[in-house]
């Protein structure tokens, strides 16, 4: 074996340095629990508010917005002749409604990526019972659509999504709202829009622990909606559309959009303020986990300087005797390198122990009961592999010096 | 007899601190199986040449031959190579590796050249230790024996890889009366047993005597041959 005597000799200087070997690795193992501990909770934490932003919001909303009056239609009256203009345009108002939804649903139907879809008509309401109040918003939907899009079932503490099926005039309502106005399944609940009043039965409560969502929100029947609005029976204001791949929701929304002529909405560009936050932690996360590497790197640059310096005379005898430079790297690289590897193995024991005991920490705050940590194999394979590079090049710069002792230099001293 | 060594017009400068010619135009041959002196007073350049014909010094002008093969112009990494295969050396100070046994030092040059098996370079390690009577010490670290054992050991470390020609920069020069002897009677038995080809540098005059023929320099050039 050609490498077994670099090897051989790598570990023996380590073998002779035990302390600084440990200390070095220990570095390693600090930078590496860090990197794997950050980016657990990091990621917990995307995911958890990625999580309670798709329990409310679709991948991609199609809607019918009202537009800003152009010169389109000018252009086609007066033809190229002139150049048309619009001072001060205003925005027309529309009945945002989507013309002719099942068709819509048909074509959508034939693209791959969508797994769900769910047609709405919402409004904001007063609820009342006797004489209390409270404002709102009541989403007319088909429920099964809407329970596959959303799990509703999930949230549900009284009753079922199905209910709605059998009562036209069923009602599900959140928890903040049931006990605002005092509801219990199979009360009456009173609806009143703009235009007209209803009165529903309550035949379902979810709580979502969003508390927006739990004090406002209910479902019903679509022609509930349409009753209260007084608009047709084919009168719907929203598609959601659930997909495959939500980070693909940009791209998808933006060929509905040429393809429906409907305004588009991703989820995305309405959590734009969670998503920057996201972006925020990614940037401290990462900057804290590449000091901390940079400064362990500098741990075993140091120490590999040092062993260096100290056996300059051995390393002249073994060129004398035959090592050529890359021999002498080698030397010196695999001892970065074991000290890298045991360093992150060590690494990603204690980084999965922090990231353990942390995770039952109780926080209680709003909806957050303990702290969000994702425990994700690709972020142990991460901080392994950046430990090792980091080592390495530590490592090979040192290295680099050694191999170019000139043996004649130092043996004549 | 066939040659080991040949230069032809060797010549050396050194820049620093000033333009020194250290040798000039070193013409000479030394046969297979000579045990060759090279002597001069401190500065004469008898070092200087030593390190050109060991080959890790490749600053100079002229051309060497080792073995009938050319060595002048060839890259570190060929001459690395070639050292560890057909040459020894046996420098002043042993220059053991401390953190190992005097077993595995020997086995080092070996263990890079690669042709023998693990427990075959082993047992020719400690056969080349106990010719040179420090089979005893072979698993004894290297800093723990004595300065002539480790000269001993330094010795059979140069020879593991039975090169043809050994190279000794003052080797008895840190030892007593009694360890040089003895290293002198290696080198003489290496030379005429073996079949080795022995050039040493040496201030020790008796040493230089004894053996077969004296190379001596001042002032960068050669002034016997004799």
């Amino acid at each position: 074996m050609k490498s077994g005597i670099n090897t051989e000799v790598a570990f023996t200087y380590m073998v002779g340095r035990r302390k600084q070997t440990i200390v070095a690795a220990l570095g390693v193992t600090f930078g590496i629990s860090m990197f794997i501990f950050l980016n657990s909770l990091i990621t917990g934490t995307n995911e958890y508010t990625e999580k309670t932003m798709l329990s409310a919001t679709p991948h991609i909303r199609l809607y019918n917005d009202n537009r800003i009056s152009d010169h389109v239609m000018l252009d086609r009256y007066m033809g190229n002749k002139t150049i048309n203009l619009i001072s001060n345009p205003q925005l027309v108002p529309d009945d945002n409604k989507i013309i002719n939804p099942d068709v819509v649903l048909q074509q959508l139907q034939k693209r791959k990526e969508i797994i769900s879809m769910s047609k709405q008509v919402s409004t904001n309401i007063i609820y009342s019972n006797s004489n209390v109040e409270e404002n709102g918003n009541i989403f007319g939907v088909n429920i099964l659509e809407q329970d596959k899009m959303f799990d509703i079932t999930s949230s549900m503490i009284t009753g079922d999504v199905r209910s709605l099926i059998n009562k036209p005039n069923g009602i599900i309502i959140g928890v903040g709202l049931a006990e605002r106005l005092n509801l219990k399944k199979g009360d009456n609940i009173t609806v009143t829009s703009t235009t007209a009043s209803r009165t529903l039965e309550v035949t379902g409560i979810f709580k979502t622990t969003i508390k927006t969502v739990d004090n406002t929100k209910t479902y019903c029947n679509i022609p509930v909606v349409q009753q209260l609005l007084q608009k047709d029976r084919s009168y719907i204001t929203d598609i959601y559309i659930n997909i495959k791949n939500y980070y693909n929701a940009p791209a998808t929304a933006e060929s509905i959009q040429q393809e429906t002529g409907y305004t588009v909405e991703t989820w995305q560009s309405s959590n734009e303020q969670s998503l920057a936050g996201k972006k925020i932690r990614d940037v401290i996360a990462n900057s804290v986990v590449i000091t901390i590497l940079i400064v362990a790197g500098f741990g075993i640059y140091n120490i590999l300087n040092m062993v260096i310096y100290e056996k300059i005379k051995e390393i002249a005898i073994l060129k004398a005797v035959g090592f050529q430079g890359r021999h002498v790297i080698s030397i010196f690289v695999l001892q970065a390198l074991f000290i890298g590897i045991i360093g992150s193995i060590l690494g990603m024991i204690v980084g999965w122990g922090i990231s353990y005991s942390v995770s039952k920490m109780y926080i209680g705050l709003g909806n957050v009961t303990y702290l969000p940590i994702a425990f994700e194999p690709r972020h142990y394979i991460q901080g392994a592999v950046f430990g090792v590079i980091t080592s390495f090049l530590a490592g090979y710069i040192p290295a680099i010096r050694a191999s170019k002792v000139d043996p004649v230099q130092i043996i004549r001293g | 007899m066939s040659i080991a060594l040949k230069a032809e017009n060797i010549n050396k400068f050194f820049l620093v601190p000033d333009k020194f010619q250290a040798l000039s135009d070193v013409s000479f041959e030394i046969n297979k199986g000579e045990f060759v002196s090279i002597t001069g007073k401190s500065g004469s350049g008898k070092s200087t040449l030593l390190y050109v014909l060991s080959t890790m010094d490749t600053d100079y002008t002229g051309t060497l031959m080792l073995n009938d093969q050319k060595i002048t112009g060839n890259k570190q990494n060929s001459l690395a190579a070639f050292r560890n295969q057909h040459l020894g050396f046996v420098f002043q100070f042993h220059y053991l590796l401390p953190d190992f046994s005097c077993l595995k030092n020997v086995m080092i040059p070996a263990m890079r050249l690669g042709k023998l098996k693990q427990d075959e370079i082993e047992y020719n390690a400690h056969e080349k230790l106990k010719m040179l009577g420090v089979g005893e010490q072979a698993l004894k670290p290297a800093s723990k024996i004595s300065g002539g054992q480790q000269q001993r050991v330094a010795i059979a470390r140069a020879l593991i890889n039975e090169p043809a020609i050994l190279m000794g920069d003052e080797p008895t020069g840190n030892l007593d009366s009694k360890n040089t002897a003895v290293v002198f009677e290696i080198f003489q038995q290496l030379a005429r047993e073996h079949n080795k080809t022995i050039i040493t540098v040496t201030h020790d005059n008796d040493f230089a005597e004894k053996s077969d023929r004296i190379i001596e320099m001042r002032d960068g050039k050669i002034i016997g041959l004799a």
